[in-house]
């Protein structure tokens, strides 16, 4: 696995001399998905600006891809484009009148040619499921979908690493969840992606790595088991405990749940509780492949398949189902939903686009032979692989 | 949360259609209600004007009908002025107020009735305008027409940005009245100066946020602008240059008629 990104000793004070970051060695990871956690001023986004060339480290360096960063504006073109960065306020993020502008702003600074800006502006309005919005000016916009501006305008100019201060603040959890679900469609696309957050619940579950700073350096690096396993660093650090860490400490204390470290979700909490299921008496999961078929054969399936639940996962996949009015049980979290289901033996149903038909395939599949259940995942439309 | 006109504008039926040709018809219109000598062509102008915004626009007639009030309340004061205070012609009637005179005279009145129709006539045209055509468009068709782009890019950015702080100022506002900020003259005026000041500040550091956003997406002095809408549809274009020639010419046929 080869390191993205990376810090050495990395201080940072401001005018006043406060200090902002102090010593701070990490590497990242390609393709992983890192929190970075930490009480207010702990110097989450100061990290974070470093990441892309925006601030000056005071002392120590930078290195993307193994080399040091520097700071003539070629190389900081270079880095911005491959570290894209979405603000925590869209606002200060949207400044062009319209979205095809603010999502052209990338673009077309890089030297595109204007059909190249175009077709790449659709592409990113595609992706975060605002085609369409071109025209509209983004105070016309909810909280959510100028998330998905800012983030599309990100997309337009192709980077490596995207990272998002407190992506899913001031969103309503159906706008956050279907959010940090993109972000997951991104990084099983193979980009890296870094966020900041106060949500531990969405640290824990979300990210492969969580980094917990406090007071302008690193304390814990870890996966979400390893650093909110630790009680007394996370009160240290201002933070609360994930619920299902708490739950799971809770009932493990009463001698009801055992395991060696909390479980991840709350799929593994339920397995953890109950872990001999019957056998025999687990329901189907059918995933459907949205980009293959088209709305009335996607009907004509959901009419023959005896399934109880549905779910939608990914952009074109939900706006496919409200095109067509079929009605969902579940739009974030579907898979981890629909094999709960499948262990009481329900039948479900997943919608979703052709790139993550494999990931849903291979994550029940993986459920299954950690948990030793045979849950039937099967493919309703044939893979793209297939086809081929 | 506001009631802009650039929000109908955004709705308006007539978003899609040529801003050029839009801009064409309500300047045309304007110069000709300002260049008639007569108040007939301004008049037909208004209604005309008027039943376009409302029926083809589809903009609400009740909305339209209230923002005609505020060219209503001015253009009535402006020539009451006007009317009394012109000379020439047979005197119309007389009042006497604290025993003063004060006479209408024919030149005055019609004087007072051109101002009057002029004023409705333009101001139609420039709603019809503002109703139809957000400004977007406007800058388009501003930097089609040969405006260095520095100038149409820093409109640009004003633009988005008044929308944030017309948010903001609303929420200051909101904050000193909820704390009695309003409370008498005195309040009032001191909480309006802190808004300012407040605002003020903040603008400059939204200033220094938007160099970083830029900055951080490789800002090398290009702002992309929309893509031009549809160029007009010979139809239009036709009626536009029908419209504008007979209101022309009903403009010069009844340049010597008078009402009184």
């Amino acid at each position: 696995m080869t390191t993205i990104l990376e810090t050495r000793s990395l201080c940072y004070s401001y005018g006043d001399g406060t200090k902002a970051l102090n010593d701070v060695c990490i590497s990242l990871q390609e393709g992983k998905k890192v929190a970075l956690v930490g009480p207010n001023g702990a110097g989450k986004s100061t990290l974070m600006l470093m990441f892309n060339g925006i601030l000056r480290p005071s002392q120590g360096e930078v290195l993307f891809r193994g080399r040091p960063m520097s700071y003539d504006s070629a190389s900081l073109r270079s880095i911005r484009r491959a570290v894209g960065m979405v603000f925590q306020n869209s606002d200060d993020q949207l400044f062009a009148p319209t979205v095809f502008q603010d999502v052209a702003f990338g673009p077309t600074n890089l030297g595109y040619a204007a059909e190249k800006v175009k077709r790449y502006v659709g592409f990113a309005l595609q992706y975060v499921g605002l085609f369409g919005y071109e025209r509209r000016p983004p105070h016309h916009l909810s909280g959510g979908e100028k998330k998905r501006v800012a983030i599309a305008g990100i997309l337009a100019m192709e980077p490596e690493v995207i990272i998002l201060d407190e992506p899913t603040s001031n969103l309503d959890p159906a706008s956050s969840e279907e959010i940090m679900e993109m972000l997951d469609e991104l990084n099983y696309g193979g980009k890296t992606l870094i966020i900041s957050t106060h949500d531990v619940d969405l640290a824990y579950r979300w990210a492969d790595e969580v980094i917990l700073m406090k007071g302008g350096g690193v304390v814990r690096r870890g996966t979400g088991q390893e650093v909110f396993g630790d009680a007394e660093l996370i009160k240290d650090a201002r933070l609360k405990l994930p619920l299902v860490v708490d739950l799971y400490q809770e009932l493990a204390g009463r001698g009801i749940a055992r395991g060696s470290e909390p479980p991840k979700n709350i799929l593994e909490l339920c397995d953890l509780l109950q872990p001999e299921a019957k056998t025999g008496t687990w329901g189907k999961i059918y995933i459907c492949n949205v980009d293959l078929a088209d709305g009335k054969q996607i009907l004509a399936m959901l009419e023959e398949i005896p399934a109880c639940f549905r779910g939608a996962m990914g952009t074109s996949a939900k706006a496919l189902a409200e095109k067509y009015g079929i009605s969902i049980d579940f739009t974030y979290g579907v898979i981890d939903k629909c094999i709960l289901k499948a262990l009481l033996g329900k039948n479900s149903i997943i919608m979703t686009s052709g790139g993550m038909v494999d990931h849903t395939m291979q994550r029940i599949k993986d459920y299954g032979q950690e948990s030793g259940t045979k849950i039937e995942a099967i493919c309703l439309v044939q893979s793209t692989e297939n086809l081929k | 949360m506001h009631d802009l006109l650039d929000d109908y504008a955004h709705s308006s039926a007539l978003r899609e259609t040529s801003p050029r040709l839009k801009l064409l018809l309500g300047l045309g219109a304007m110069l000709l209600c300002v260049a008639s000598p007569a108040l007939i062509a301004p008049l037909l102008i208004a209604v005309t004007m008027s039943l376009v915004t409302v029926m083809l626009a589809k903009i609400s007639g009740r909305f339209y009908s209230k923002l005609l009030l505020i060219p209503f309340s001015f253009s009535i004061l402006s020539a009451a002025v006007v009317a009394f205070m012109h000379g020439g012609g047979d005197q119309l009637f007389a009042v006497n107020v604290f025993g003063i005179d004060l006479g209408m005279r024919e030149d005055g009145a019609n004087l007072a009735l051109l101002l009057i129709a002029r004023t409705f006539g333009g101001m139609c045209s420039l709603f019809f305008i503002a109703l139809t055509t957000p400004m977007i468009e406007i800058f388009s068709v501003l930097k089609s027409l040969g405006l260095p782009d520095f100038l149409v890019e820093l409109s640009m950015l004003m633009y988005r940005y008044i929308f944030v702080f017309l948010d903001q100022a609303a929420m200051i506002h909101s904050a000193q009245v909820m704390r009695l900020g309003d409370a008498g003259a005195k309040n009032s005026l001191n909480s309006f100066a802190l808004l300012c000041s407040v605002l003020f500040l903040s603008s400059w550091e939204q200033g220094e946020r938007l160099i970083v956003a830029m900055d951080s997406r490789c800002y090398d002095g290009k702002l992309d602008l929309m893509d031009q809408a549809a160029g007009a549809k010979p139809g239009a274009i036709l009626a536009v240059a029908v419209y504008l020639a007979a209101a022309t010419a009903i403009a010069v046929l009844t340049r010597d008629v008078l009402l009184l």
